[in-house]
């Protein structure tokens, strides 16, 4: 301390405490949740290269077996084995959250930011997102499955549709926040154009609701195709999907119990990993 | 004999000790002030005492009430529960949730800074002191309302009986902290403590405020812990005063000694980074070819609301005008209309003698928040250069260049540039704002409180570095201020706003030594003079007090 020197007022202290990174993905919820959809990524990937069947190869005199050597999940109605269906069906859900779900996120965020620069565009939007919103999920899945016929394709349509209106409303939400902070006024005084400040200073700062909602969407992905294969405007026999071979087992639960574990347990698995990272990452926003 | 006695109190979050062992004591009837920067530990002691703090606390040492007394006083109302102290007084740490509850508003009670969030918006202001009463004593609805009257009347709100079915949306905001002081009251505790109970207010209110305290004590004979930054008031109102630093009580004096002899280097500091009315030279004026700055009988009007109402002000080149006025007084929203980032309804305003939108390379702009002016996703070199990218001056090396040598003038070491904003304090942000708002060397800086944020040594510094840089690059600045002090250390011109008028302009030493209107004079006689002797003769003989310089 330099007391007597007038100018030590002039100091202050150099060192701040410098927050950590956040280390919400090394372990706890976030660890446990990136490890349960590696894992279900895993098998889909590598999976049906190591199962022997073909998922569409119908077994001769292998009816609905139950779990064996050489049928590690056994055999379904329609004599396939179902791990190979199983595995296959895999892929296709993954098809459905990493695929649809950032398609629906990527237009409802354009859309939302879109309509915050206009407040005509705005209140259209609004009222369109509104109508979109008041469908609960699996009625607006019946409509236009109705429309376009069951298949793949519809259930993609469908999860398209049902996220553009969450993740519109989220951005157009967090830009409208974002929009009124001083550092977006600052950019202003220093005459910066409305580009700029969208690209640096407003989308930047309002994307962390997204991710969350991202990782959220998948697990509700997952339990979308799997409810609209119960209905029976899910993806279409004889292609695979966990919803599919989930409602095939469902009528043989008396016959073959065993043969309802494997799809159960992956879409637990995965819809849980989906919703422990959406958790942890929600959590890292607080930190 | 003590209202309160503290010792080794320690307070420790985790690993960060946010107060390390102190002692001290509140006589009845004593104002104690407790003094110190942000993060010194003050308001921590506060709550501590009181049992406030969150579960994540660590508590230590020992925190007394009544101590070394026979018979410890006790609420006034019946019911007379066995208190569980002993001798020497009862001991707080440690206590369970209800005995302190039992202490809380009884023998305890607190006022806090900001009014108008201490009080329920949904209840009458008559509801809210009832409430309290009742949590303690027996009391039925009509002698609870009638001992509600009493206690605003205590703290001089007018038509006491009216005002008590007020909601506290229909006062303002030194009403409302006289409602939470008269909350406080409710119980006739034996000590109140003031967490910064001025702070939000404006001087004025602040004085008044003051004054109520005090008189209070006088009347009432309560003791009083207050804890505050600000060291007009602590010379106002203290008796003794106690600092505080990185949790440690550096100093413990009577006010008038700690003033005049400091004994320890922290606190001589603290007091000579406090800003003072009129102990600085009049700035010669500059000849002005050009007006940086022109507004001309500039009106603003937001719906019903006259926020301006014809103002007219000039600013030469290289000329430093401070606006000065109280919340409400219009003064920010004319920084806005300097900048160009707000019409005027009617007026003109012109910037080096062109349009505010296409001078925007010539006008650099500082913020009050230091932390919300600064994108917390980019780093410091990128907030800093974001002008030069906008205009598209520099790129590559010379940007990098340029952006070190800007940090350097504001005396930043150049390793932050790749820092974020977050791993910054308070006023090393201020310093990176100010480096922004010169990035394209401005003829004309608009600075909207760009120390109210900050603690006073950090003030100084800051304050010292941008009359530095105005004589070293000859800008015109316009500083919005309501600090009076602030002001008069740095402007060559003072404009005091009131209610979306100038009421008086001219050279700072004659605004603030010899005001003219009545309100510059009211204003200057409220800010309290960090002088105990010179506070406390002023306060006898207010009504020469403005009119002695």
């Amino acid at each position: 301390m330099t007391a007597t020197d007038p100018t030590a007022t002039a100091e202050e202290p150099v060192e701040v405490a410098v927050p950590q990174r956040p280390t919400t993905f090394r372990r706890g919820k976030g660890l446990v949740g990136l490890v349960l959809v590696g894992v279900v990524v895993a098998l889909g990937v590598i999976g049906p290269l190591l199962v022997p069947w073909d998922p569409y190869e119908q077994i001769p005199g292998a009816n609905l077996l139950g779990p064996s050597a050489e049928h590690l999940l056994g055999t379904d109605d329609l004599n396939r084995d179902v791990l190979a269906r199983l595995l296959s069906g895999i892929r296709v859900d993954l098809l459905i959250s990493f695929g649809a779900v950032p398609a629906g996120a990527l237009l409802g965020c354009a859309i939302g930011a879109l309509a915050t620069l206009n407040n005509v565009l705005d209140v259209a939007v609004q009222r369109l997102f509104d109508v979109l919103l008041a469908f609960p999920q699996l009625i607006l899945a019946i409509g236009l499955a109705a429309v376009i016929g069951p298949g793949t394709t519809s259930v993609v349509i469908v999860v398209v549709t049902v996220e553009i209106p969450i993740f519109g409303r989220l951005l157009r939400a967090a830009v409208l926040r974002v929009r009124e902070s001083q550092f977006v006024t600052a950019a202003e005084v220093v005459g910066a154009g409305r580009g700029h400040i969208l690209r640096t200073h407003v989308l930047p700062n309002s994307l962390e609701p997204v991710l969350v909602q991202l990782a959220l969407s998948m697990s509700v992905a997952v339990f979308i195709e799997g409810a609209m294969s119960v209905l029976g405007i899910g993806v279409s026999p004889p292609h695979p999907s966990l919803g599919a071979v989930l409602t095939t087992s469902l009528r043989y639960l008396d016959l073959n119990p065993l043969f309802a574990i494997g799809p159960l347990a992956v879409t637990a698995v995965l819809v849980l990993g989906f919703q422990l990272i959406a958790q942890a990452a929600n959590a890292a926003r607080g930190a | 004999m003590s209202v309160l006695t503290v010792s080794g109190l320690s307070v420790s979050f985790g690993a960060v000790q946010a107060v390390r062992g102190i002692d001290f004591a509140v006589a009845p009837g004593e104002i104690l002030a407790l003094v110190g920067e942000s993060c010194s530990g003050k308001s921590v002691t506060a709550k501590a005492i009181l049992g406030l703090l969150p579960d994540t606390a660590t508590v230590r040492g020992s925190v007394r009430l009544g101590g070394d007394q026979d018979s410890p006083r006790g609420p006034v109302g019946a019911q007379g529960e066995p208190g569980e102290e002993g001798a020497g007084g009862r001991e707080l740490v440690g206590a369970g949730e209800e005995a302190l509850r039992r202490v809380r508003g009884t023998e305890v009670a607190m006022v806090f800074q900001e009014p108008s969030t201490a009080l329920n918006p949904v209840h009458t202001v008559g509801w809210q002191i009832a409430a309290v009463l009742r949590a303690h004593r027996r009391l039925t609805r009509a002698q609870a309302r009638q001992e509600a009257v009493r206690l605003l009347d205590l703290v001089g709100i007018p038509d006491p009986a009216t005002r008590v079915r007020y909601y506290p949306h229909q006062l303002s905001g030194g009403q409302k902290q006289r409602v939470v002081i008269a909350l406080a009251l409710a119980n006739e505790p034996s000590l109140i403590i003031a967490d910064e109970p001025t702070t939000a207010l404006d001087v004025t209110v602040q004085a008044e405020i003051l004054s109520l305290l005090r008189d209070l004590r006088d009347r009432l004979g309560t003791a009083i812990l207050l804890i505050t930054h600000n060291m007009g008031v602590v010379a106002d109102l203290a008796d003794r005063v106690a600092v505080m630093h990185r949790g440690e009580l550096v100093e413990q004096a009577p006010v008038a000694d700690l003033f005049d002899r400091p004994t320890r280097a922290y606190t001589r500091e603290l007091l000579a980074a406090v800003p003072r009315l009129g102990h600085r030279a009049p700035a010669a004026a500059l000849p002005a070819p050009v007006d940086a700055l022109r507004l001309t009988d500039i009106s603003v009007r937001f719906k019903d609301f006259l926020a301006v109402q014809g103002v007219s002000l000039h600013i030469g080149q290289g000329e430093v005008v401070g606006l000065v006025g109280e919340s409400g007084s219009g003064k920010s929203t004319l920084g806005r209309v300097a900048a160009g980032l707000l019409h005027p309804t009617t007026g003109t305003v012109s910037v080096l003698g062109g349009d505010p939108r296409t001078a925007r390379r010539h006008l650099g702009f500082v913020f009050q928040d230091p932390g919300g002016s600064l994108n917390p996703r980019l780093s410091i070199e990128d907030c800093v250069g974001e002008p030069l990218k906008v205009h598209k001056t520099l790129r590559g090396n010379d940007y990098r260049a340029r952006v070190a040598e800007l940090l350097d003038s504001v005396r930043l070491p150049a390793s932050y540039a790749k820092r974020r904003p977050r791993e910054l304090s308070g006023g090393q942000r201020q310093r990176v704002g100010i480096a922004r708002a010169l990035a394209l060397n401005p003829a004309l800086l608009i600075a909207d409180e760009p120390t109210s944020a900050l603690d006073v040594s950090v003030q100084a510094a800051v304050l010292d570095l941008l009359t530095d840089l105005q004589r070293e690059h000859g800008f015109a600045c316009l500083f919005i201020s309501h600090d009076l002090a602030v002001v008069d250390s740095l402007a060559h011109r003072v404009a005091v706003l009131h209610r979306g008028q100038v009421v008086e302009q001219g050279p700072h030493h004659e605004v603030l030594r010899t005001p003219t209107a009545e309100y510059t004079r009211q204003l200057v006689a409220a800010v309290p003079i960090p002088d105990p002797t010179e506070q406390r003769a002023r306060r006898t003989q207010p009504a020469d007090a403005v009119s002695i310089a």
